[in-house]
């Protein structure tokens, strides 16, 4: 049992780590980017391409992420800006069909030049024993970067003064206009820090499974249904729901099968919205 | 400013209008509901384009920046729905009203001396507040900023008679601090009480203008806004 819930807390941290990127976003820009696994294949055949040259794991992380973050840099500054002119639903509806199109688009793209890419990240070395159960490294390591990345958007949001004044854009975008906040500024940021984050799921995720060119839109949908378990636009809900979810899931496929994770997962999403429509921590 | 004109849709809500605020001094904005105060407002405080016309502030030309760049140039602007952060503290509202920069400890006294209630409600999160509490805090908020001239777009709205004479009350005492004020309001008697002058709006177009006490003892405004038959 305690290896069974250790592996879901392994899994829930990058399912924080996957959410909270894509949270971020809906919450300041009101906008669901289903581009938003694509981000993290796009890092992820950069990883592998920087590191096939010869580059040291690191460094091809590092540039992994900020293509990532780059990607999303460009399409903040060019497809998204008709959606930004819009407001309520109508940006919801044109942004989800822009990123889906940019989805396709990336998808398309890589499927045609490098249809058999996969990222695999390797790290060597015993188990490491926790609470006496053999843990492999990979996982130990992804789970340090998906807590150490959460502990940095906490403290980003919470005590920095650009941080906190994102925030207020979240709440009330006229009002952070009104103190002097470009929300326009601050949503370019955001979405280039949901593209690194995107960046690093790669390689996170990689250091336990492949990552193959075909997954991002499952990664696009479980991002969707951390955000809505976790509440809009909150970093730390995001990672309790990934917690939440990643242990429901790894106990769901122990106890009772791989097969009905997937439906499982679905149905907590499903379920949230009837009894807390604003998610764990939304507003 | 001179002969500014905005509106929505291009439709024009305010036409014409040559509007001046010296430094130091307190003006209001006269009128009935749907004068166009508020369309006015919005557009000297970037919100809404400027149809035609210069707003100059300070030397600066207001007239085509954006909302925060507004609020860069020294204008803060407090709008009747106070655009709070609701789930924020009051302690963190206060501070993001001085953005980008650290609050100050002088301007932070000031605010508690003038809103002694905000200091008991600094752990409280915004949207908890009373409608003058939060109206307080807004006031406040946009003062953080140590702007050089405040606009207070109906600070009365949704509040009750005694609280609105208090609310004044507080006006006067930061008006004595020589903040320069604008002050757009329905409730005429108040806002003369506290103006050095006024403007009236109607129809989107000035109709009067003139010191308080001119105003004040005008016919036309006497019938129209301060209830004398
Ligand atoms: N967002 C808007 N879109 C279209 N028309 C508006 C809008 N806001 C206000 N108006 C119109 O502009 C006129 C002036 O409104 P407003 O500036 O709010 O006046 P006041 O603040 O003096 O009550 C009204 O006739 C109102 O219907
Ligand atoms: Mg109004």
């Amino acid at each position: 049992m305690t290896a069974v819930v250790l592996d879901g807390i392994v899994e829930g941290l990058g399912f924080g780590l996957l959410g909270v990127g894509l949270t971020l976003v809906y919450g300041l820009g009101g906008v669901l980017n289903l581009a938003y696994g694509e981000f993290a294949v796009l890092g992820a055949i950069v990883v592998t391409g920087v590191r096939d040259v010869g580059a040291p794991m690191p460094l091809a992380a590092a540039a992994g992420v900020a293509a990532a973050a780059a990607a999303a840099t460009v399409l903040d500054l060019t497809a998204m800006r008709p959606v930004y002119r819009q407001s309520g639903d109508h940006r919801l509806l044109l942004g989800l069909l822009v990123t889906l199109g940019v989805a396709f688009l990336i998808e398309g793209l890589l499927d045609w030049r490098d249809p058999l890419g996969a990222l695999i990240v390797i790290i060597g070395g015993k188990p490491i024993g926790i609470f006496g159960v053999p843990m492999g490294r990979g996982s130990v390591w992804g789970s340090v970067i998906a807590l150490a990345s959460g502990v940095a958007l906490v403290g980003f949001f919470g005590a920095t003064t650009f941080g906190r004044g994102i925030r207020s854009a979240m709440q009330d975008e006229v009002g952070a206009r009104l103190i002097g906040i470009s929300p326009s500024f601050a949503r370019t940021v955001v979405f280039a820090l949901s593209g690194a984050l995107a960046g690093l799921v790669a390689v996170s995720s990689s250091m336990t499974s492949p990552l193959t060119v075909t997954q991002g839109f499952d990664l696009t949908t479980f991002a969707l249904i951390v955000t809505v378990v976790g509440g809009l636009g909150s970093v730390t809900g995001a990672f309790l729901a990934g917690l939440l979810l990643g242990i429901v899931d790894t106990v769901c496929a122990y106890y009772i099968g791989q097969y009905i994770t997937e439906v499982v997962l679905l149905g907590a999403a499903g379920l949230t919205i009837l009894v807390r429509p604003r998610g764990l921590l939304g507003r | 400013m001179r002969g500014v004109a905005a509106g929505y849709l291009g439709e024009k809500v305010v036409e014409g209008i040559d509007l001046e605020v010296r430094a130091g001094e307190a003006v209001a904005i006269i009128g009935s509901n749907g004068a166009g105060k508020t369309t006015l407002f919005r557009a000297i405080a970037g919100l809404l384009p400027c149809a035609a016309g210069r707003v100059i502030f300070d030397e600066i030309d207001l007239t085509r920046l954006r909302a925060h760049r507004v609020a860069h140039a020294g204008v803060a602007y407090v709008p009747a729905e106070r655009h709070l952060f609701p789930a924020m503290t009051v302690k963190t509202n206060l501070v993001l009203g001085a953005y980008p920069h650290r609050p100050h400890p002088e301007t932070l006294e000031l605010v508690f001396k003038l809103f002694p209630r905000l200091k008991e409600r600094m752990r409280q999160r915004a949207g908890t507040l009373s409608g003058g509490e939060q109206q307080m805090l807004a006031v406040s908020r946009a003062l953080m900023a140590r702007p050089k001239l405040l606009m207070l777009d109906e600070p009365t709205s949704g509040l009750a008679p005694k609280i609105a004479k208090a609310a004044f009350g507080a006006l006067e005492r930061l008006k004595a601090t020589g903040v320069t004020l604008l002050i757009a309001e329905q409730q005429v008697p108040l806002a003369l009480s506290v103006a050095d002058r006024g403007y009236v709006l109607e129809n989107g177009r000035i109709r009067l203008e003139g010191t308080a006490k001119e105003l004040a003892h005008n016919p036309e405004v006497r019938r129209a806004y301060l209830g004398v038959a």
